[in-house]
């Protein structure tokens, strides 16, 4: 009984559909809206969820309660924050460019609102099932870029600038390593379709075999974090996904401490709250690619795909909660060295381990292709990254530290 | 379809016009993006999905923040000039460039075109297509051009950490 309530849903769309059989105008139309807009919903339900669970989340690393006053458990705080930020007054800065500062919290959210339709997050559920879904993920994320440049340039503000020229130097560095450390998997399941991705995590010949137990891990040990390739790409994806949607350790271009809040400062009203609501829909739709991609997307044993789905997000979002609640901020040159000396010859390196692995598992089949790549491929990727870092090193670092204003 | 297709195309000309004729820098930048978005979305609307999504990444993502970065490390960063280069000769250049594109366009239109044939049904517009034809007759420059793009990788890193070391 996997995946029926996947298809049940399927065949609901399909079934709302065909009632419009007779007006093929009307029927394309239909098609859109069924296809978009409960994504769109569930996406802006789970943002609402969600700064509810980061607040929360926070607290609890911080000891103390968090938002607790509305609803039980203060459930409701996002609509109270929802109508808070509605009722505000909206500046616009009098020396600001006009039309720029009023486009760029949309231009913002169109490639959020995009990104989420590549994700399949279900049996045969894509909204834009294209053939190159993944690729032009992240082409539509590297727009993310202008409309925070947009955004930083238009306030007329030095801070503004700063944090928008921060973002631009940030996301254009990590969006290497991103598409590097997935490259390997698009190399492994020879397609950039993400519904073709995660029938290459499944093992079809456990999932048939009727055998209860290796029905039950065919659809877990297949993933690709369990490869050493996959793992290491997991660990480097995700490292430049939180970098790519602003996330805390990489919050440079609105740290608050040293530029205000960057290209924020001179936003208010809900055109802040556009820009809160699109930074955390891009946040999910990159951490949905991270699932579609290392870990096995909508497949699970037991469960249908979409619950699946929202449960490997949703405890990709609280890891980057916690690491929010426990990593501090980095300095400028650490975050670009960080992107060009370490991450970015690592995930060359990985997909060069991905390519031998490939060539092992066709030769000598796939247990002996996973006990040397473990030992073989990930070892190589530990040492590199031991020399990247020992290379990487300041020189200020080396030796004894001495202080010069202080004893 | 065909309206689809005037929407992007106005879309393009605007920007394109609007990128030769805005005084400010930045406001010609955006229009120029504008214009290489209205051209991916014509891309996709031939079908051609992989090439839209290069369009995107290349022009919007990579080109686009290039000109930004090379407006930022200038003075003019706000990109409010009121000064713009005139020359007596953009008349000669205006009517080469209409002689050019009528040349190719008048041509082309009078000719009595076939009969459109509808090849969708036996159209295949996957990436694996294009994916195999790289790898089999057009292999040697592929590999030319990725070797040239890591060598340049590389070099840049190096570069880079050989200058930080320099100024210390």
């Amino acid at each position: 009984m996997n995946n029926f309530f996947d298809h049940k849903i399927l065949e609901l769309g399909q079934w709302l559909e065909a009632l419009f059989n007779d007006v093929p105008s009307l029927k394309i139309v239909v098609h859109i809206v069924l296809s978009t807009l409960p994504l769109m919903l569930a996406f802006m339900g789970a943002f609402a969820f969600s700064t509810w669970l980061e607040r929360k989340g926070l607290a609890r690393i911080q000891n103390r309660p968090g938002p607790n006053r509305v609803g039980i458990f203060g459930l409701l705080q996002p609509l109270a924050d929802g109508i808070k930020m509605l009722m505000k007054e909206d500046i616009v800065p009098n020396q600001s460019d006009k039309l720029f500062h009023l486009m760029a919290p949309v231009l913002l959210m169109v490639p959020a609102m995009i990104g989420i339709g590549f994700l399949p997050i279900g049996d045969g559920l894509s909204a834009l099932p294209l053939d190159s879904a993944i690729l032009f993920f992240f082409a539509i994320g590297s727009m993310n870029t202008i409309a925070v440049f947009m955004a930083g340039w238009s306030s007329r503000n030095k801070y503004s600038l700063l944090g928008g020229m921060r973002a631009v130097a940030q996301m254009i560095s990590y969006e290497i390593p991103l598409v590097l450390s997935a490259v390997t998997v698009i190399m492994i399941a020879g397609s950039l379709n993400g519904q073709e991705i995660v029938s290459s995590q499944q093992i079809p010949s456990w999932i048939g075999s009727g055998n209860i137990i290796k029905e039950f891990f065919g659809q877990i040990l297949g993933w690709h974090i369990f490869k050493p390739w996959g793992f290491a790409g997991f660990i480097f994806f995700f490292i430049a996904a939180l970098a790519e949607a602003n996330r805390s350790p990489f919050d440079l271009p609105e740290a608050d401490s040293e530029i205000i809040a960057g290209h924020l400062t001179e936003y208010s009203g809900f055109k802040y709250a556009i820009f809160f609501i699109a930074e955390y829909i891009s946040a999910f739709a990159i951490a949905g690619i991270a699932v579609t991609l290392f870990l096995g997307g909508w497949s699970g044993p037991l469960l249908s795909g979409i619950p699946w789905f929202i449960i490997k997000l949703f405890s990709l979002f609280a890891v980057m909660i916690w690491i929010r609640g426990t990593l501090p901020r980095l300095r400028v040159d650490q975050l670009m060295g960080y992107a060009w000396k370490f991450l970015m010859p690592l995930a060359i390196l990985n997909i060069f381990v991905a390519g031998l692995y490939y060539f092992a598992e066709q030769q000598w089949g796939t247990m002996i292709a996973l006990i040397g790549g473990w030992i073989f491929g990930f070892g190589a990727l530990q040492l590199a990254a031991k020399g990247l870092s020992r290379l990487n090193k300041s020189p200020l670092l080396k030796g004894k530290r001495v202080y010069q204003f202080a004893e | 379809m065909s309206i689809a297709f005037f929407i992007l195309a106005t879309i393009a000309i605007l920007g394109g016009v609007l990128a030769i004729t805005l005084r400010n820098v930045i406001h010609a930048v955006f229009s120029v993006l504008l214009f290489f978005s209205a051209i991916a979305g014509l891309f996709l609307l031939l079908l051609a999905e992989f090439i839209a999504a290069v369009q995107i990444l290349v022009y919007i993502g990579s080109v686009g923040i290039l000109m930004l970065f090379a407006i930022m490390l200038t003075t003019k960063v706000m990109g409010d000039t009121t000064k713009t280069v005139h020359s007596r000769g953009w008349i000669w250049s205006a009517i080469s460039v209409t002689a050019l594109l009528l040349g190719v366009l008048v041509p082309f239109i009078s000719t009595p075109q076939p009969e459109a044939v509808s090849i969708l049904s036996n159209f295949d517009p996957s990436v694996k297509q294009l994916g195999l034809v790289l790898m089999d007759p057009y292999f040697a420059s592929v590999g030319v051009i990725a070797l040239l793009l890591t060598a340049g990788l590389i070099g840049a890193v190096v570069a880079a950490s050989s200058a930080s070391e320099a100024t210390e």
